[in-house]
């Protein structure tokens, strides 16, 4: 049995992991990011547990002043704190009601929304064009989105150790 | 007649044929035949017809095509263990998308060809076939990483917006000519309806450009959520390996060849990927150690499934 590392190399041991952790290229120190989710957490740490110190809205372009494997220390005017890179993007996300643009509101990101009901039009279509089957079938989609909720898919990242949790 | 009437006609024209031609709910959505014409008032109101869907058509639209895709893949598998699985992977995998927030939703389609789809507003269905040929998660979210990436990067909408730029265009060349009837015929031809994205979608697919860089994109946000960068080539090349058959096997999908290839590249250009640790632990460059833990050789188990995939009747939970 090997002898356990020495408290004293912890951190550096810390560091060299969290080194192969992967980041999209670009990332890097001195350049810029976007926030992408309604709202960005700033933690203390590198570490998803860490104590939030702020929060940022979607879009918000932060200067990138650190880089730690997969985390990224950035600052946005005062506000600084640590990020997974996962969390931010590149480039700018579109903004405005467009298709494909972040466009939604609060309301409309949750698993409620994902379980939804079909849209009048889909619906009126199924009926049009005898879909009625695979109309059946999406609802119970819908429906059974219910239970995915931001908190489930959480948990589950905590427990595969995947995303930030890696 | 003036240019601005000829424009005006022409717009008037846009609405009434959205309507003679079936856009699969989306004239619903954007209201009734009075309140567009209304709208149509001035050249820039028609032109926020045609490029101004929303939220609400993307989610009519997206629901549109994936009542077409169900009904054609034979319905959805209700399998609640499965589409636990596939929900939770592909949440996550939504977590770090360049769409977060969205209410994504993944469903497997109960086909045993094997092929994966998305359709707007955060759809992504995989086939049954496929789905069981995916040996692990890693493989299975480099699929639906894939499918998402055609989300994110908006490649169904292209199809619209082709049609769109094509309709302006269109309505220059009208203002110029005076030809209104050549206007009105290139409409028709190009009509928003469901029928021609589905068909798209489903029958010819996306160009090869697009489909190689969902392939990079699906790459890359399965290895920034913490997957083995090598899934999906390792799926593509199992699929390489199965006997060429009756069942479509990724029919609207580039050469697997060229795929496999651009995604070793990929590998080796993402540094500090998993496969780069892997390749530091093993001595073997981020290609082979993305392909050699992941990539099994084609066995009779593998024959006997693609077999089995198409004799066996399709298994229904309900």
């Amino acid at each position: 049995m090997n002898p356990p590392l020495p408290a004293r190399w912890w951190p550096t041991a810390l560091l060299a992991l969290m080194a192969t952790l992967p980041l999209p290229a670009a990332l890097s120190a001195g350049g810029t990011a976007y926030t992408k989710r309604l709202e960005t957490s700033l933690l203390a740490e590198p570490a998803a547990l860490a104590a939030t110190v702020g929060k940022l809205p979607a879009g918000r372009p932060v200067k990138i002043a650190e880089v730690r494997g997969a985390w990224l220390r950035v600052s946005d005017g005062a506000a600084a704190g640590w990020v997974f890179g996962g969390n931010l993007s590149e480039t700018q996300p579109a903004a405005g009601k467009g298709l494909g643009s972040m466009g939604l509101s609060a309301s409309a990101t949750t698993a409620t929304a994902a379980a939804r009901p079909l849209t009048p039009a889909a619906d009126d279509y199924a009926a049009r064009r005898n879909l009625t089957h695979a109309r059946d079938d999406l609802n119970w989609l819908l429906a059974q989105c219910r239970a995915f909720t931001p908190a489930a898919v959480d948990t589950y990242l905590r427990a595969q150790k995947k995303g930030e949790y890696q | 007649m003036s240019p601005r009437r000829l424009f005006l006609l022409f717009a008037a024209g846009l609405a009434t044929s959205a309507f003679a031609l079936d856009l699969g709910g989306l004239s619903k959505a954007l209201g009734s035949a009075d309140k567009l014409k209304k709208g149509l008032e001035t050249a820039k109101d028609a032109a926020k017809l045609v490029s101004g869907l929303g939220p609400e058509e993307e989610r009519s639209l997206g629901d549109t095509v994936a009542l077409e895709i169900i009904g054609r893949f034979g319905g959805l598998m209700r399998d609640e263990a499965a589409m636990r699985r596939i929900n939770l992977i592909g949440g996550s995998l939504a977590r770090y998308s360049a769409r977060p927030d969205h209410p994504w939703r993944f469903g497997i389609l109960d086909s045993s060809t094997v092929n994966a789809f998305s359709a707007p507003d955060g759809y992504v269905f995989i086939t049954r076939g496929l789905y069981q040929m995916a040996t692990d998660d890693d493989q299975l979210a480099a699929i639906l990483g894939h499918e998402m990436a055609h989300i994110t990067g908006r490649d169904a909408l292209r199809i619209i917006e082709t049609g769109e730029k094509g309709s302006v265009l269109m309505k220059q060349v009208a203002m110029r000519s005076g030809n209104a009837r050549e206007a009105e015929a290139y409409l028709n031809q190009v009509g928003l309806n469901t029928e021609k994205i589905v068909k798209f979608l489903v029958d010819k697919g996306y160009s090869h450009p697009t489909e190689f860089t969902a392939d990079h994109n699906g790459h890359a946000l399965a290895a920034v959520t913490g997957y083995a960068p090598g899934g999906l080539r390792a799926v593509l090349i199992r699929l390489q390996q199965i006997p060429a058959g009756p069942q479509q096997v990724f029919s609207t999908h580039p050469p697997l060849t060229e795929r496999i290839q651009r995604l070793a590249a990929d590998a080796e250009a993402v540094p500090g990927t998993t496969a780069g640790r892997s390749a530091e632990k093993t001595g073997l460059s981020a290609t082979e150690a993305v392909e050699k833990p992941s990539a099994p050789e084609a066995d009779d188990d593998d024959r006997a499934f693609a077999e089995a995939a198409e004799k066996k009747p399709a298994k229904k939970k309900r």
